[in-house]
């Protein structure tokens, strides 16, 4: 339950972000694939997780959109339930569709977010103009993360090695947890009457380098130890810059950033 | 069954009991769950305060970040390739999953602090740098314990052999204490910690909303004493809850063979839930003798 | 590509029940949100969805070592449903010492004067300011109803997948996604509180079977398609 959630206005269109987000994830995880097929390296996997991250500031716009209306059950069961479909529809375009795989998933992701969107609204009556147009967005940016911090793990998109590389050994959980949160915490962790988008943005970005990272320890025995300190060392460059520039937002944004001391007045 | 299987789960009972007790720590000195809402509302009510504000996505899930983390890394450096000692690859991995729980503990202070920024709530960073190491400090023992009990369940050369791969069992693990840890200890941190300078023995006052308590003994309450006073009653026995959880559902297999015995291992799941529910009908009845009806109500039906 | 035949329609009736019965199951749950963990209001401390998820994964635990050695349908669906029940029933009892012991306030419900099955009085235990605190009987009896049925629908799901791709890795995430997405649709459903089956709200329920009937077709029919590799 959030007391006064909602935010300041968006300065950064809606459109904009989802353009860069689904162009940015396709892109990453497509070159990340390729420029490890043509080297027989792993050392391009860093790309894939690039494209997390643009979809993880999507994402996080997103759940910052329809956090403005009371949907009663606070922030994280959306951005699961995102993920809940993104995880189905991503690995079946993988299963099913080969090279075109990532495109067929996300896909799929975004029709079954606009979907539930649409029986939330129509059957359940829960009246959130929003509720279809946000769902088709975090399907999407959902999909869109599982696929490439999979593709950070595997190396590449054959399904037959994916499913080797990220579900035998498990690590397909950190994955999808790694990815739900970072959708998820830059709202949460900034939710309160001033938010600013900027400053929950800039924390996507930040939490995205994270799961990025986490996607890299697991493609330590996957993709081998060059490729993978390779991701370990840009998500963490990333994480570094974002943070910092966070710190900086926060301390024009807050009302006093102090080293310590007593109360001040509080209230309107 | 034989003694090293019923060893095994007497170890994986105490680890989860550990685990809860933890868990629940972690998320009062945090602040997390539920009870934030309290301290969310405080500032905008006109009582600022010092207590950490952590929110990381509810926590299961959260949770479940850190034991799968800490499951992948473990098994990471416990694969052929590095080839470590379980004991310590679980340890490692249990650094890993408490660094991020501390990053992700400082982000969500600075910023959910700063978006009240309207009702003078200031961000300090003396807070930031005290508790946050307790936090983590939590988190890494509640990783720990909780990739512990999933490596006991999936180790090959142990017993019991659950098909989930580690990290996966870790994970599932995670979302169920995060579940239990904000179902059952944080209530002692919001309805009675949070609110303790009014009387015993009621819930919060709907009009009371907000004013929660902002000074401590001496000088102004940390989260920190929060910790201490829920590591008396709510820690504990959200450790006891996870633990009963744990040891009770392994212990229906471990003393039954599923293969062979399955449905005695359900038929003896049945009687432990009848039994609770039973139990929880001596608690209520016990509980409405003992405190009585609220002498400020005032309708006509008769307790 | 897996074939499409008769046992494929049987696994997605299968991932549909399932489906339904987690969605029927939330509204079993007795969950207070935000105001129970502050004794504010009946049920326990936290979300709809966290609770359901958690009792209904650790059913999915106990459902997944049982599959592992044998193929029984009930006993693999009922092995969840018991270990979803326990987890349910540990956690209420556990919440209800919080509240009688930690905060001092014996557990009643609101919604209702008596309690439909012990026909006890509720109004004279019921705190000034709050709505309720606390999980009583009925609200107990109702939730180890929830867990039997969250605990069973997602084993149900994870029994389907498990005989199509055969990799439990795989099979468990995508019943815990299937399962994670009816949980919220339920809880939209009851705006994220509820008492237990004698709350009005739980009158709402032929909405959620509708929503979660469409939604589970639709991604079971997907998801029966992911083969586990050759």
């Amino acid at each position: 339950m959030s007391v006064a959630a909602g935010g300041g206005e968006s300065k950064i269109d809606k459109t904009k972000l989802t353009m860069y987000g689904l162009g940015g994830g396709i892109l990453g995880i497509y070159l990340a694939h390729v420029l490890n097929m043509i080297t027989g390296t792993g050392y391009f996997s860093f790309l894939a997780g690039l494209g997390a991250i643009a979809a993880i500031v999507m994402g996080a716009d997103a759940v910052r959109r329809v956090c403005a209306y009371g949907i009663g059950t606070g922030v994280p069961s959306i951005g699961m339930m995102a993920m809940g479909m993104g995880l189905v529809a991503a690995w079946f375009g993988l299963a099913v569709a080969g090279i075109a795989g990532p495109i067929i998933g996300i896909a799929i992701a975004m029709g079954f977010g606009y979907f539930v969107g649409m029986l939330a609204n129509k059957i359940i009556k829960m009246n959130i103009p929003v509720m279809e147009e946000v769902l088709m967005s975090l399907g999407g940016a959902g999909a869109v993360v599982i696929i490439a911090l999979s593709v950070v793990v595997s190396g590449q998109i054959g399904y037959e090695d994916m499913l080797n590389d990220v579900v035998l050994t498990g690590f397909i959980a950190v994955v999808f947890i790694a990815g739900a949160l970072a959708i998820l915490q830059p709202f949460n962790a900034n939710l309160g009457p001033d938010e600013t988008q900027d400053r929950t943005l800039v924390h996507a970005v930040s939490t995205g380098g994270l799961a990025m990272f986490a996607a890299g320890i697991g493609s330590l025995i996957t993709v081998g130890v060059g490729g993978a300190v390779l991701t370990m060392l840009i998500a963490a460059a990333i994480w570094l810059k974002a943070f910092l520039w966070y710190f900086k937002l926060v301390k024009r944004d807050s009302a006093g950033v102090v080293g310590t001391g007593l109360l001040a007045e509080g209230g309107l | 069954m034989d003694m090293v299987s019923m060893g095994l789960l007497a170890a994986m009972g105490a680890l989860a009991t550990i685990a809860g007790a933890s868990e629940d720590l972690e998320s009062d000195v945090g602040s997390q769950s539920n009870p934030n809402s309290q301290v969310q509302l405080a500032a905008q009510v006109g009582h600022t305060h010092r207590i950490y504000n952590k929110a990381i996505s509810g926590e299961p899930p959260s949770n479940a970040l850190y034991a799968a983390l800490a499951a992948v890394t473990a098994s990471v450096l416990m694969s052929d390739a590095y080839g470590m000692n379980a004991f310590f690859s679980i340890a490692v991995g249990s650094l890993v999953a408490a660094v991020f729980n501390g990053i992700l503990s400082m982000t969500s202070y600075m910023g959910r602090n700063t978006s009240q920024a309207r009702f003078n709530q200031y961000v300090y960073l003396d807070v930031l740098r005290s508790h946050t190491t307790t936090i983590m400090a939590h988190a890494y023992i509640t990783a720990f314990c909780v990739v512990a009990i999933s490596y006991i369940m999936t180790a090959p050369w142990l017993p019991i052999q659950h098909p989930f791969p580690l990290p996966v069992i870790a994970f599932t693990w995670g979302i169920a204490l995060g579940a239990i840890g904000s179902s059952t200890g944080d209530v002692h941190y919001g309805a009675e910690r949070e609110f303790q300078q009014y009387p015993f023995g009621a819930g919060l006052n709907a009009a009371n909303s907000g004013d929660i308590v902002t000074k401590g003994e001496a000088g102004l309450r940390s989260s920190i004493d929060n910790a201490w006073f829920c590591a008396k009653f709510g820690g504990p026995v959200t450790g006891l809850a996870f633990g009963l959880i744990v040891f009770l559902d392994n212990w229906r297999t471990t003393i039954f063979d599923p293969a062979t015995q399955g449905w005695y291992a359900i038929a003896t799941g049945v009687l432990i839930v009848v039994l609770l529910n039973v139990y929880n009908r001596i608690l209520e009845v016990r509980s409405k003798k003992r405190y009585g009806p609220y002498p400020e109500y005032a309708g006509d039906i008769k307790a | 590509m897996s074939t499409f035949d008769a046992s494929t329609l049987i696994y997605i009736i299968q991932i549909v029940i399932g489906g339904l019965l987690v969605g029927i199951g939330v509204h079993f749950v007795p969950v207070g949100g935000a105001p129970a963990a502050m004794a504010q209001a009946t049920g326990v401390g936290t979300g709809t969805v966290q609770l359901a998820t958690g009792s209904g994964l650790t059913g999915l635990i106990s459902a997944g070592l049982m599959m592992s050695v044998t193929d029984n349908i009930l006993l693999i669906v009922l092995s969840g449903a018991v270990g979803a029940m326990i987890m349910m029933d540990v956690t209420m009892i556990v919440g209800n010492w919080v509240y009688i012991y930690g905060v001092g306030v014996p557990p009643v419900a609101a919604k209702v004067d008596y309690d439909p099955i012990t026909k006890d009085p509720q109004p004279p235990y019921i705190g000034p300011g709050t709505v309720g605190h606390g999980v009583p009987t009925v609200s107990y009896v109702s939730g180890t109803i929830g867990g039997l049925m969250g605990g069973a629908g997602g084993s149900l799901i994870y029994y389907a997948l498990m005989n199509i791709n055969g990799v439990s890795g795989l099979s468990a995430f995508f019943a815990i996604g299937i399962f994670v997405v009816n949980a919220v649709i339920a809880s939209y459903n009851i705006q994220g509180t509820i008492e237990g089956f004698h709350d009005p709200k739980f009158k709402r329920i032929p909405r959620a079977v509708q929503a979660c009937f469409i939604a589970t077709l639709i991604i079971g029919i997907f998801a029966v398609l992911i083969h586990g590799g050759a």
